[in-house]
């Protein structure tokens, strides 16, 4: 008699177990000796040798703290961008790892809600610009001007890299608080689209900065995953490319010599309210400008050493000069909440319609189920259809 | 009060996860359990489920631990389940399948010929539509049961489906409004954000009147 079970391909069940074990961080013996099992016969099912029965199935996905529906129903997103960092690192510090894990929680999440509504995300990918032999420095410039032609931005200061990113791009961009080392991540699957994580606890100048630097690596080494770590080691190529162009994309050189005339007009020295103007124009960090005031040579090298030495450039000093201009930073108040903006309106679209059951999205969202309660009703769905106007579409 | 329609003493009940959140929201699970004559039964997979639901420091699975304790609720396995109908109800599209534990409670309900307590749209829909003779009830017919009514009395029931409602985010079915508004209040009403806008406001305006 032909099950349900059936319909899955032992291989296709052999992956998923083998993936879900993988996230739950567990080895193959420790796995065979919980379940009292040989290793061989686990090593069987996971290729896909030998058809896992139900039972068997079921107590892997109690260890592997999972459902047999997260882990086999048809509709789940099966794609793990984890390992794809291990391979391109190492083995990976926990940071890195929980950060790695979490991108493809929330981009599988996100995909699977998006096909459950019937979305398609539109891609926009400007073509690949593989690192040529020669100037790095020279190239990624190059390519950062000819992306902002592409994007219709000629040197206009670029004001929110992350809407950028998403809408005129259709690059996945998640901002969540993870570990102060790791700035960011990047990485790219079919499956999954270009997917870029930044750590809500950088302020948001240094978010932007990580966001073009990533942005490098989805032009220059699309396929091979990112992780911009403090301690990672800055003088590859690729790195070098990536600051380069990322300095380049949100200071574009043009436009930095024609704000810096017209903000130092008359002035003798550059002042630390010049700084304040000029960062802020351009959406960066204080150091991040005056080092780029050095790069094109508008300031002596060693300028922002020297700021350093005497106090900096504080925030209370920025304020003086700017108020309240630079606004609330609304990304990083987003982070604070159980899931995205975007993930959690999706949800709430499918909760509505009905297409996934309380438990089976608060497992997706990796929400526990009062918790998934209160954003729901904190974007009013649930209820009658009394609470909404209609759309005409 | 009259609502409920869980007339069968013999009929057991099955409680999902959702049940379970809400009946240890309403502060008192143990005296509205007690009160009914009915066997309470719960799947390992919903204790599993409520072991790791736990992110927004509730506890529900220790507090389903003392109800089993206490012997007001049992526990049955998935193993123990004879028929297919749990792989029917978790394998396959994911539009038409279950997670786990609301599965298991389905699946239970049908081979115990039991009342399937499940305050979930999907799992009530799926279960109307596969197996239409299977009786479904909300912790609201529990609640509203003659025997917890008369057990707790108006005031200590307004109170307990107050706290399930503010604490656990309680889902009322359309059916269950006016039942739910009328003995809570409206003063209390307008502070339930797992009722509907238009009902909130409803009591609003009742409470400006007055």
């Amino acid at each position: 008699m032909t099950t349900q079970l059936d319909q899955l391909s032992a291989e296709e069940i052999g992956n998923r177990l083998r993936m879900a074990r993988d996230a739950a961080k567990l080895k193959q013996s420790e796995v065979a000796e919980e379940l009292e099992i040989a290793r061989t016969t686990l090593v069987a099912i996971e290729q896909g040798q030998r058809r896992a029965r139900m039972d068997e199935i079921r107590r892997l996905a109690k260890l592997y703290g999972t459902s047999i529906n997260a882990l086999l129903r048809t509709g789940a997103v099966v794609t793990d961008l984890a390992p794809q960092f291990r391979r391109q690192y190492g083995r990976q510090d926990d940071a890195a790892e929980q950060a790695a894990r979490l991108l493809t929680e929330l981009a599988q999440a996100e995909v699977e809600l998006e096909n459950l509504l019937g979305v398609k995300r539109s891609r926009n990918y400007p073509p690949e610009r593989p690192i040529l032999p020669g100037d790095v420095r020279t190239q990624a410039e190059h390519d950062a001007l000819e992306l902002r032609q592409w994007l219709g931005l000629g040197f206009n200061p670029v004001t929110d890299i992350v809407t950028l990113l998403e809408l005129q791009l259709g690059v996945r961009v998640y901002i969540r608080k993870l570990d102060v080392r790791v700035a960011g991540l990047f990485a790219f699957d079919e499956a999954l689209g270009a997917c870029m994580l930044l750590n809500a606890n950088h302020p948001r100048e240094r978010r932007a900065q990580t966001a073009a630097h990533e942005l490098a690596h989805f032009i220059s080494t699309r396929r091979r995953p990112e992780i911009l770590d403090e301690r990672e080691n800055l003088n590859s190529k690729e790195e070098r490319y990536a600051n380069s162009f990322a300095r380049a994309f949100l200071t574009p050189s043009p436009a930095v010599k024609l704000k810096f005339k017209e903000i130092t007009a008359g002035a003798e020295k550059l002042t630390r309210r010049h700084v304040v103007i000029l960062a802020h124009f351009f959406g960066v960090s204080r150091e991040a400008m005056v080092r780029r005031l050095e790069d094109l040579d508008l300031t002596r090298d060693g300028t922002w050493d020297w700021f350093a030495t005497y106090g900096g450039i504080t925030d209370e000093q920025a304020h003086q000069v700017l108020g309240d201009l630079p606004g609330p930073d609304k990304h990083s108040a987003d982070a604070g909440k159980p899931t995205t903006l975007q993930l959690g309106l999706l949800a709430a679209e499918v909760s509505q319609q009905g297409l996934l059951s309380e438990g089976q999205l608060a497992r997706l969202l990796h929400l526990d189920r009062v918790e998934l309660r209160r954003m729901l009703d904190g974007l009013q769905i649930e209820g009658s259809e009394a609470d909404g106007a209609v759309l005409t579409r | 009060m009259g609502l409920s329609s869980l007339d069968d003493e013999t009929a057991p009940f099955i409680v999902d996860a959702s049940t379970v959140i809400n009946l240890n929201g309403t502060n008192c699970a143990a005296a509205i359990l007690g009160a009914l004559p009915n066997r309470i039964i719960v799947m390992d997979a919903v204790i599993d489920e409520l072991r790791m639901d736990n992110r927004s420091s509730r506890d529900d699975a220790k507090l389903l631990a003392s109800l089993l304790a206490d012997g007001l609720v049992s526990e049955m396995t998935i193993e123990a389940l004879k028929d297919d109908h749990f792989e029917h109800l978790v394998l396959g599209n994911t539009a038409d399948t279950l997670d786990d534990g609301e599965a298991a409670a389905i699946a239970c309900a049908i081979e115990m010929q039991a009342v399937a307590v499940i305050d979930e749209r999907k799992a009530k829909r799926i279960c109307r539509a596969r197996y239409p003779w299977v009786i479904i009830a909300s912790t609201v017919d529990v609640l509203a049961h003659d025997r917890v009514v008369k057990a707790l009395g108006d005031e200590r029931l307004a109170e307990a489906t107050y706290h399930a409602l503010s604490a656990a985010r309680m889902r009322v079915l359309p059916e269950h409004i006016d039942w739910v508004v009328n003995l809570i209040g409206a003063k209390r009403a307008v502070l339930c954000p797992s009722l509907p806008g238009h009902v909130r406001a409803a009591a609003w305006q009742k409470i400006a009147k007055t």
